[in-house]
């Protein structure tokens, strides 16, 4: 039986941390000592079901985009982090390192400064996300209670698709849903932020669904941001080098059933 | 200082371990608008000492600083959470010492999602961020050693207490572990 005060060799065991000769004992003991075996036995299984089943945490698709922005904005403009570093020189790494290890609560100036700018960084790209948003429900709204739902009335994707690609010099994914009660109704070209983007629009039962796509200037691909907007729901992300914008007035179940297989329409079509 | 260059250097050293860096703000502060506050102000610091980061430790040097940034951040916010830092190193033996009744592997392996994530949560913060590097990060020891500023002999001992902590919590009508209890609640208000 293996004594309490070298318990720790179990977990190190385990986990392959022990030197050969330590793991070499083990193994030879668990052979005849069997609390021994089931002490580790019961440490693998705790292993394996926490590796299995625990919540290992990905960062939200807003907090990536803000650290994106943030450390582009500090890159472009030098002025800002650089020129504060510079001032207090060649003491500056060790000033900071002994701040970060004893005086965490003492602000710097720097650091005060650099705040400023991740916030008015943050501050610009909420209210251009806010100003797509609004521009996204106007144009939802617009399709709805007028006359230009589509400018190409086809469940064809192949018809859809050749018409949008000719007017937008971008080839958007178009695909019907793999889902229940959805109606492919056709495509249009529509404007938000300034710039044409597709409009695919499925019904769903009674309501309208547009899916608006244009091409993303960022790259990685994004899980989907929520937004309730003047009672109309909104999804956005980025996947497969375009960027998605769903809009609709179903029920939440049934928005995020939507979002899924336009998500799953975008990666097959 | 920092040129055009050393930003893209850190952007693509750093960014690739947002995840990582998440994944244990949010651990710790238990909280997922917190965490997010948290890599925030802990990319800020990274920012300015890039100088010091090196490709091959890129994570353990990125998780370093969330931490770091972490324990700021919960001794202003909730400092109650520090109390079992000063566990006796070897509380852990009580909990060893009665390992009669371990309870036996499958009803670990039965425990789902839920009573995984609580009782992962409910660790005492010190034994929480040792485990949570080990079993989420999969990082070596030497690797939590140098992000948690404690010797490997500590770290080992740490993580077979939050095992034995999470064995108990997961075994059938097994007593909850011990939750961190506010200062004040006790009686004693630290200032």
């Amino acid at each position: 039986m293996m004594t309490t005060g070298e318990a720790w060799k179990i977990d190190a065991f385990v986990d392959g941390e022990l030197d050969l000769a330590g793991q070499l004992e083990i193994e030879q003991r668990m052979d005849h000592d069997e609390a021994l075996r089931q002490r580790i036995e019961a440490v693998r299984a705790l292993r394996e079901s926490v590796r299995e089943k625990a919540d290992r945490h990905v960062a939200p698709a807003g907090l990536q985009e803000r650290m994106t922005t943030m450390l582009g904005a500090a890159r472009r403009e030098p002025a800002a982090p650089a020129a504060v570093a510079k001032s207090s020189s060649a003491g500056w790494t060790q000033a900071l390192e002994r701040w970060l290890a004893w005086r965490p609560l003492v602000a710097s100036t720097a650091f005060v400064g650099l705040l400023a700018v991740t916030v008015n960084v943050a501050v610009l790209q909420s209210s251009q996300q806010d100003r797509l948003m609004d521009e996204a429900v106007a144009s939802h709204v617009r399709s709805t209670v007028g006359q230009h739902l589509v400018d190409v009335a086809s469940s064809d994707q192949h018809t859809v698709k050749p018409f949008l690609s000719q007017r937008l010099g971008f080839s958007p994914p178009v695909r019907e849903l793999q889902l229940p009660g959805s109606v492919f109704v056709g495509g249009r070209v529509d404007y938000l932020g300034g710039r044409p983007v597709a409009a695919l629009v499925y019904r769903q039962g009674e309501h309208v669904v547009n899916s608006f796509v244009w091409p993303d200037t960022a790259g990685s691909d994004t899980a989907p941001e929520f937004a309730l907007e003047r009672g109309f729901r909104i999804a956005h992300w980025a996947q497969g080098g375009m960027r998605h914008c769903v809009i609709s007035d179903v029920n939440r179940d049934e928005f995020q059933r939507v979002v899924d297989s336009v998500r799953l329409a975008a990666a097959t079509g | 200082m920092a040129d055009d260059a050393d930003w893209r250097r850190f952007e693509q050293m750093a960014m690739p371990h947002l995840d990582a860096a998440y994944n244990l703000a949010l651990w710790l502060t238990r909280n997922a608008d917190d965490a997010q506050d948290v890599v925030q102000e802990a990319l800020l610091r990274a920012m300015r000492y890039m100088g010091t980061l090196r490709l091959e430790s890129a994570r353990p040097w990125l998780l370093q600083v969330v931490r770091h940034t972490c324990y700021t951040w919960l001794k202003e916010n909730r400092p109650a959470e520090q109390v079992l830092l000063d566990d006796p190193e070897d509380a852990w033996r009580d909990l060893a010492a009665s390992s009669s009744n371990e309870p036996p592997a499958l009803a670990i392996r039965k425990a789902d999602a839920q009573q995984i994530n609580d009782a992962i949560a409910a660790l005492p913060v010190a034994y929480r961020e040792v485990f949570v590097l080990r079993e989420l990060e999969d990082l070596s020891y030497g690797d939590i050693a140098r992000i948690a500023e404690i010797p490997i002999g500590t770290v080992m001992s740490r993580l077979a207490r939050a095992r034995g902590l999470m064995r108990t919590a997961l075994a059938p009508n097994g007593r909850p572990v011990l939750r961190t209890v506010a200062r004040s609640a006790q009686g004693g208000v630290s200032t």
